[in-house]
Parts: C-alpha cells; sequence; structure tokens
C-alpha cells in the first residue's frame, strides 16, 4: 500500500447554536510516505476542522457523517478513544496553531515533552527519557537544552514555544505530522525560520506532514503537493508547481493574485470580493460561485465535480468542462507559456 | 530566583501591611463595640442592676473605668495589651485570657477538623463531578450541594437537634461532652458528630463547585488539547495538568475561606451551646463585655488577616506565572 493516510468522503458535522455547521464536506485525499502536503483556505473553511478529524481529537459534539480516515490501512474513525490515545504521538502528531496557549503554564518544557517522550516508550528510565528530551530540544534548534528544560512555558519567547510544541510532536517519530497553521501567531521573521526547520526535519526523518496554512506564500517553500480548500470541500488540488504555475480554479487565481508580491507596482492589493458562506446552510451548486466573477448559470445549480487535469492535478469547476467557455488564468503563464 | 534582599523586602512590607491592619481593626471594633448601644453595667452585676441607684452605677463606671473618653479608654487598653493584660471579663470576672484558654481547644477541634475535612471533601467532589461532568453523578451532586448550601445553618442545627435528639434521642443536643467527662474520647465524639455534620453538609458544596467549575474551565483550555494529542490519559490531563493548574486559586480559596468557615462554626456552636470561642463571642457582645470582645475580635481578625496574608504567599510559590515579572528582572531571558 503506498498510501500512508487516505480519506474518502469525509463529512464533519458540528451542531451548533446557529444551526448544525458542515465543518468538513466531501473531502477525499492522500497522503505518501514523506511527502509534505500543503492545506490551503481561508479562515473557517475546515482545514483545522480536518486535522481534528485524523487526530480524533474532534469536539465532543461534533460528528463524522461519512467517508472514512484510513491510516496506515486502518480505519481510524472506527477506533475507540483508547486506540486513539495509542495511536497518537507515535503514527500521527500534531503542531497547534497558538504556542502561547497550548503549553501547560505550570509545567517545565522539560517535563512537557519528557510526557510526550513517555508516552511513546514506557521502558525508557528516567535518565534515559531526559537524554531524549535534550535530543528532541536540540532537534528544533533550541540552545543550551539542558539549562532550558528546566525553564517554564513564560520564559520562552512564541518561537521557542513553537519549536518546543515541535519536540512534543516529534517525540514519538509519527508518521504523519500534522502542522495546524503553525506559524500563524508568529512574527514574520520567525515564520520562516520554523517553515524552514519544519522541511529541514521533516527531510530528515521522512515524516510525512499536512502543512495547514492560510497564506499561499509560507507553503510555497515547503510544501510537495497543494490542496485548496473553500467552504469545507478541496477545489483544487495538484503538485505545488501544477497548483502555483497552473491553477484552474478562479478561488485559487483569486488566492493568488491576492499574494503581495503579485500586487507589486499596483496601487492596492488584490481582494476576493465578498464573504466566505456560512457553513450552516451550504449553498446549493458551488459554494463559491457569488464571489466568482467567472462563475456560470451552472455553477449556481449543481456543485461541479472533480475534474481531472493530470494525473495528478485535479479541480472542482465547472470551467474544466468541455462545455465551458475557455478562460485563461489571468496571471498569464500557466505550466507550458 | 529572587535574592535575598527582595525577599527580606517583600516579607517586610508584608509585615508591615499586618500590623497596621491590625492596629486599624483594634481601633475600629474597640470604638464601635463601645458606640453600640448595650451596658456593661449588666454583664458584670447581673440582674442585680435594676436594683441599684444612679450613684452607685456612676461609681461602678468609674471604677471599670468607662467614663473616660473613648481614646483614653482605648491607650489604657493598648498598653495593658503590650504587657499582655488584657484586662478581665465583665461576666466571668476573670482574666480574659484564661477564660478563653479553656474555650479555645473545643473550638479548634470542631473548627479545625470540620476546615480540614470541608476541604478535602470539596476537592473529591469537585473531581468526581468534573470527571463525570454532566452525566447524572454530575447532575445529582450539584443539585444536592445547591439545595443544602442554601439551608441556614441555625436552622439546619435546630432539625438536625429535633431529630436526633428530641426524636430519635440518639445523640446529645448540647455541649462539647458530658458533665465531668472532658478526657472521654468516646463521649467527645458523640457530642461532635452533629454539630459537625451541620458544618460538613453546609460547606464543601459551595467550594466543590467552584473547583468543579476550574476544573472543567481548564479541561477545554488548550493545553489540555497539546496534552490529549501527546496520548495522555484523561486521568493524567486531570490530576496532573488541570489540578495543578487549579490548586494555586484553590489554596489562597482555602486561605480566603477561613472567616466564612470560621463564622459557621460561631453559629453552630450557639445554636449547639457548644463551649467555644463562637458562643463566646456571641456571649460577650450580647453583653457587651467588652475586654472579652476586644481579644476575641482581634483573635478571629488576626487569624484572617494572616490566612489573606498565607493565601497570598502560598498563590505566589506554587504557580510560577505570578513571580514571572521577578523571574524576567534578574535572570537573562532566551529569545530566540
Amino acid at each position: 500500500m503506498s498510501q500512508l493516510l487516505e480519506i474518502k468522503n469525509l463529512t464533519v458535522t458540528v451542531p451548533g447554536s446557529g444551526g448544525t455547521v458542515h465543518a468538513v464536506r466531501d473531502v477525499s485525499l492522500t497522503l505518501r510516505p514523506g511527502e509534505v502536503l500543503a492545506l490551503v483556505g481561508e479562515s473557517g473553511c475546515g482545514k483545522s476542522m480536518l486535522c481534528k478529524s485524523i487526530m480524533g481529537l474532534l469536539p465532543k459534539s461534533a460528528r463524522i457523517q461519512q467517508g472514512s480516515i484510513t491510516v496506515d490501512g486502518r480505519d481510524i474513525t472506527l477506533c475507540s478513544q483508547r486506540e486513539m490515545r495509542r495511536l497518537r504521538g507515535t503514527l500521527m502528531s500534531i503542531i497547534f496553531q497558538d504556542p502561547m496557549t497550548v503549553l501547560d503554564p505550570t509545567m517545565t518544557i522539560g517535563a512537557q515533552i519528557e510526557e510526550a517522550v513517555a508516552h511513546v516508550d514506557k521502558s525508557l528510565s528516567k535518565k534515559q527519557r531526559h537524554a531524549r528530551v535534550l535530543e528532541l530540544m536540540e532537534m528544533v534548534g533550541i540552545e543550551n537544552p539542558e539549562e532550558r528544560s528546566r525553564l517554564y512555558p513564560y520564559n520562552f519567547s512564541g518561537g521557542m514555544r513553537q519549536r518546543s510544541v515541535m519536540a512534543i510532536a516529534l517525540a514519538g517519530n509519527p508518521r504523519i505530522l500534522l502542522a495546524d497553521e503553525p506559524t500563524t501567531a508568529l512574527d514574520v521573521t520567525i515564520q520562516a525560520q520554523i517553515i524552514d526547520l519544519l522541511r529541514d526535519i521533516q527531510q530528515r526523518l521522512g515524516t510525512a506532514t499536512i502543512l495547514v496554512s492560510h497564506d499561499l506564500g509560507v507553503v510555497a517553500r515547503a510544501a510537495d503537493r497543494v490542496a485548496i480548500m473553500y467552504a469545507g470541500k478541496i477545489v483544487e488540488i495538484g503538485t505545488a508547481e501544477e497548483v502555483y504555475y497552473d491553477p484552474r480554479h478562479p478561488y485559487t487565481w483569486g488566492l493568488m493574485q491576492s499574494l503581495p508580491a503579485l500586487s507589486k507596482g499596483k496601487e492596492s492589493l488584490h481582494t476576493i470580493p465578498g464573504m466566505p458562506p456560512t457553513l450552516v446552510a451550504p449553498p446549493k451548486g458551488d459554494a463559491f460561485a457569488c464571489r466568482n466573477e467567472y462563475a456560470l448559470a451552472i455553477d449556481y445549480e449543481q456543485e461541479p465535480p472533480m475534474f481531472q487535469i493530470t494525473d495528478t492535478h485535479y479541480a472542482a469547476t465547472w470551467l474544466l468542462d468541455p462545455r465551458a467557455p475557455k478562460i485563461p488564468c489571468p496571471m498569464g503563464g500557466g505550466l507550458h507559456g | 530566583m529572587i535574592n535575598h534582599k527582595s525577599k527580606l523586602r517583600y516579607y517586610g512590607t508584608k509585615l508591615l501591611i499586618f500590623l497596621l491592619s491590625v492596629f486599624l481593626l483594634s481601633v475600629l471594633v474597640f470604638y464601635i463595640s463601645r458606640l453600640a448601644p448595650g451596658d456593661p453595667l449588666l454583664s458584670y452585676y447581673g440582674d442585680r442592676v435594676e436594683k441599684m441607684s444612679v450613684a452607685e452605677k456612676e461609681w461602678a463606671r468609674d471604677k471599670l473605668g468607662l467614663n473616660d473618653p473613648i481614646y483614653v479608654q482605648y491607650g489604657r487598653w493598648l498598653q495593658g495589651a503590650f504587657h499582655g493584660d488584657f484586662g478581665i471579663s465583665f461576666k466571668y470576672k476573670q482574666n480574659v485570657m484564661e477564660v478563653i484558654s479553656l474555650r479555645l481547644g473545643n473550638t479548634l477541634i470542631l473548627g479545625g477538623i470540620g476546615y480540614i475535612l470541608i476541604f478535602v471533601l470539596a476537592l473529591g467532589l469537585g473531581i468526581l463531578c468534573a470527571w463525570y461532568e454532566d452525566k447524572w453523578v454530575d447532575r445529582v451532586l450539584c443539585r444536592f450541594g445547591t439545595l443544602s448550601c442554601c439551608i441556614p445553618e441555625f436552622w439546619f442545627s435546630m432539625i438536625m437537634i429535633l431529630i436526633f435528639c428530641v426524636t430519635l434521642h440518639w445523640l446529645p443536643s448540647s455541649g462539647a461532652y458530658s458533665f465531668g467527662q472532658a478526657g472521654n474520647i468516646p463521649d467527645r465524639i458523640r457530642h461532635l458528630i452533629l454539630p459537625m455534620s451541620v458544618v460538613l453538609l453546609n460547606h464543601p458544596w459551595y467550594y466543590g463547585y467552584m473547583i468543579r467549575n476550574k476544573l472543567m474551565e481548564e479541561m477545554r483550555a488548550d493545553y489540555v488539547m497539546l496534552a490529549k494529542a501527546k496520548g495522555q490519559s484523561k486521568a493524567t490531563i486531570l490530576f496532573k495538568h488541570c489540578l495543578r493548574n487549579v490548586f494555586p486559586s484553590y489554596i489562597s480559596l482555602m486561605a480566603i475561606s477561613v472567616p466564612h468557615v470560621l463564622g459557621g462554626t460561631y453559629i453552630v456552636e450557639t445554636v449547639f451551646s457548644y463551649p467555644g470561642i463562637g458562643t463566646l463571642s456571641y456571649e460577650s457582645a450580647r453583653f457587651a463585655d467588652y475586654n472579652m470582645l476586644m481579644v476575641l475580635c482581634m483573635l478571629t481578625g488576626i487569624m484572617v488577616i494572616f490566612c489573606n496574608m498565607l493565601g497570598q504567599i502560598i498563590n505566589e510559590r506554587i504557580d510560577p506565572r505570578i513571580r514571572a515579572n521577578e523571574v524576567l528582572e534578574s535572570s537573562e531571558v532566551s529569545s530566540l
């Protein structure tokens, strides 16, 4: 089996006061061992929910309506909490968005990493565990680990905390690493460092990684493949090259045009008009239609299927239907000139 | 991490605040007790006061020093207090400290044991409810707790007396021990059962509920999510992470609640005629037994102020976040 992670038709709903939120809608994707998949989309499009479903950390009220998440040949949507607990840390780990709040404020950094180490291998002696903690801290680029392991989270800067969270995530040599917007809460200067570190460690350990971000620019330097998510659905997925140089979905075009680098010399940044739809009652047809300047009549009626462009490149837009008018990518370019 | 000098200054400041509070308290209590209605002669002479002439009363007042301006009386009291002389009780005609020392043990037994049991019970209840959040255990305990902690202690005490003493004749209704049985431990325990049950049925819910809510709040914190992602079990997360985060506030809660529990004990003592400080305070306030009232108020007040400060100090020592600023100042902090 070549796929490490295979998500099929996953739908997750969360009941809320205003109605049931369809956070993840019919998402299918795969992850091969050792590859980095970037998951890009606006806030609230279901990226974090997708990560949490893979970790089995969905809020109590959330329901997996349909679909399966197969990790290493095993459908984890059928696993009990106890079984999930065993898988967490070793099979998959997660790095959360906000390093300022995810560390226990009353426990030293060393002790918190040690907990993760102890969970993975209970046979280790105290000394061995400590050695492993120092090794992990060094790996994520924390200098003077011996001294720093005795410090509390409040002694650490945001970047250092995120490095500590990474050390915790990597303690069990997980096969899948989920990085849920790992740089969003950090300074711009630190963001690049953390992404580079993530890429560096990923290559050294060969960990398959899902890198979640709302910033195409941030993931550009790290991703092998890119999936674009909108309103709980994946609208375009392909290799980084395909998505960056030959984007096919109008939403991807909008995201690309919104990159500051592409607005150089222009008066203002490009923006996608309108707001993402609320996921309480997803609209009929294509959820992006009302913000899409290239929307066709059918977009309001029927959801577009995934059109295959190449072996690896898919996009869900009616523009790819043979009957649709040919619209060139507004940024020009394209893979072949 | 805090150097020696600043530590000295820290405790010095605390001591100064403590002494100042105690002094202010003594002035306040002294003035209020003397300005409040009530005739101290009544407690000194009892019913005979009614037969005394005006001149006799004046003479008695003069003798007890009650005709001087209040600040002069206060000065005299303060002077005596510094020499360890707190005057005599008008009612008992005995040195105040002697009367109190006879009763203090009884209150310490009821209040002290009650206090410890309250907080052990509250912690257990809180953890139990947080563990079974929104399950029937949690719901039943919460409902029952709300009900029983809303019942006033004096009423509850009387109902208990009615059931267990008057109707069933199982337990004694008053006192700390049967006549001449001061050293008889089983007898003392029998006398303690009712007052103690009232204290224990009344107080722990309130604190247990606080623990429950704090724990539940912590269980939703982000670090719990990380702990779960690390593969930690619910028990580990609850006991190792959440409880640890709740503990500082629990300790300070324990310290701050001393007056509350103490007040409750006083009421219970009074209803059960339990010979402790509570009954004594009640009597002294009622009969304007100034010297006695003064010492009891000071004792209680010092205890309250001390406990509040202790709570604060313990809190700062346990919770590293509170000391963060000091550490930031004194050690070079590593940034990325």
